[in-house]
């Protein structure tokens, strides 16, 4: 049988992303990530974004923004809204799960 | 490597106009979105329809598909017949560079980085350029975020010859599981992504950890939902009792005069981390059933000597 190594990695929000490591990760431009973060459609109320690093949760929400306003030609603002409502379709999701529903 | 009829993925007909393809694609994409479509297999038809329009909502890709589908129905062998695509110039319009990493052997052939080998594009001498990040979902047990574990992954990772063709490749890695990871989460394997271009370096791979469901736990972030079922005397009376938790056996106290529905919390006990989470028990009460004789004296006796009435106590 053969003996593969163990590959460990960084357990992401223990240790965050960079600027460019997430833009690469969403294959986008920094500009795409920069410009959401000033509109406030990205990391908003994020403790770590004033120094320009990023969370799990971050990376989910930029892919799935980035993935809606390819897929549907969506306005970022648009895509935005659609990513809060999913967001929030699985935080419900999840509370009825947690109370057993 | 078969050859895909993207006229056929998008359901058009071949004399489609722009904009009868960009609302056919729009209608497979609400369909298909993986992040709202119930199908099993909606990631791989989101990648198909994309991969379709990006070839057919872009003229010269379009023009060179169209002729090379003369040749070829869907399903059908296929080696892109070299400088096929002699005369078309991509503008690169319509889908991405790092789209590449989500898109078939067939399309990387014809457009992506196998065209761009073959001497086409960018790939001129010295041209580098790093690997394609790449995501994957990986499924572990809730214990496994206790314990932490490690898990095997397979992968089929694009590998280009030296004729720039492209074909797929399994990739296995043992993966270590941090303790203390949450579902959403991601964890980043440096260097193990797509393979750079040109001896640019290899792009990173991101795991988005999911638990696998076990009806006796419900996880919300890092606290853990469980129901034990306890008997009437046991929570009547106060006990203490010992269940199993993702964490193992552990001995709880059950207040005297519990009702169903009641949460215990156990701090601490729910997924470890920096900010543990906690381990919340929601006692549920089963009765014994009266399938004889002695059971069925006892509930006799409980009936005539307690008075209770629960639809009195609700008000009911």
């Amino acid at each position: 049988m053969v003996q593969r190594a163990i590959t460990s990695g960084d357990l992401i929000d223990e240790a965050t992303l960079t600027l460019d490591e997430l833009a690469r990760a969403c294959s986008v431009e920094t500009d795409w990530v920069i410009e959401r973060i000033e509109s406030g459609l990205l990391a908003d109320g994020s403790p770590y974004v004033a120094s320009w690093r990023f969370t799990s949760h971050d990376l989910t929400r930029a892919r799935r923004m980035h993935q809606l306003e390819r897929d549907f030609e969506a306005a970022p603002e648009l895509a935005a809204l659609a990513a809060d409502l999913i967001e929030e379709n699985q935080r419900l999701k999840d509370r009825l799960r947690a109370a057993g529903l | 490597m078969e050859f895909k009829d993207y006229y056929q993925v998008l359901g058009v007909e071949k004399t489609a106009t722009a904009e009868e393809i960009k609302k056919a694609y729009r209608k497979l994409a609400r369909k298909f979105h993986p992040d709202v479509s119930k199908e099993l297999d909606a990631e791989q038809r989101m990648q198909e329809i994309n991969e379709a329009k990006a070839v057919l909502s872009d003229p010269e890709k379009r023009l060179a598909y169209d002729q090379l589908a003369q040749q070829y129905h869907s399903g059908q062998d296929f080696q892109p017949p070299p400088d096929w695509d002699a005369g078309f110039e991509y503008s690169g319009r319509g889908f991405e560079e790092a789209d590449l990493g989500e898109f078939s052997d067939f399309f990387a052939n014809l457009f992506g980085q196998g065209s761009r080998q073959r001497g086409g594009g960018r790939a001129g001498r010295g041209y580098q350029m790093r690997g394609e990040d790449r995501h994957a979902k990986v499924v572990i047990d809730l214990k496994d975020a206790y314990l932490g574990a490690t898990r095997s992954i397979t992968l089929l990772v694009p590998q280009v010859d030296a004729q720039g063709r492209v074909s797929s490749k399994e990739h296995t890695l043992n993966v270590g599981i941090p303790k203390g990871v949450k579902a959403g989460q991601h964890i980043r394997l440096s260097g193990q992504g797509s393979p750079g271009i040109g001896g640019g370096p290899a792009g990173d791979l991101f795991l988005e950890i999911h638990f696998i469901p076990d009806p006796r736990y419900r996880v919300e972030g890092r606290d853990v939902h469980q129901t034990v079922p306890v008997t009437p005397w046991e929570a009547a009376l106060g006990a203490s009792i010992e269940t199993p938790t993702p964490s193992g056996i552990v001995k709880l106290k059950v207040p005297a005069g519990s009702q169903s529905g009641r949460r215990l919390r156990l701090k601490g006990r729910g997924i470890p981390g920096p900010d543990p989470g906690d381990l919340y028990v929601e006692l549920a009460v089963v009765l014994p059933p009266a399938d004889s004789d002695k059971a069925r004296e006892l509930y006799e006796t409980m009936a005539r000597e307690l008075a209770f009435d629960p639809r009195q106590r609700k008000g009911g």
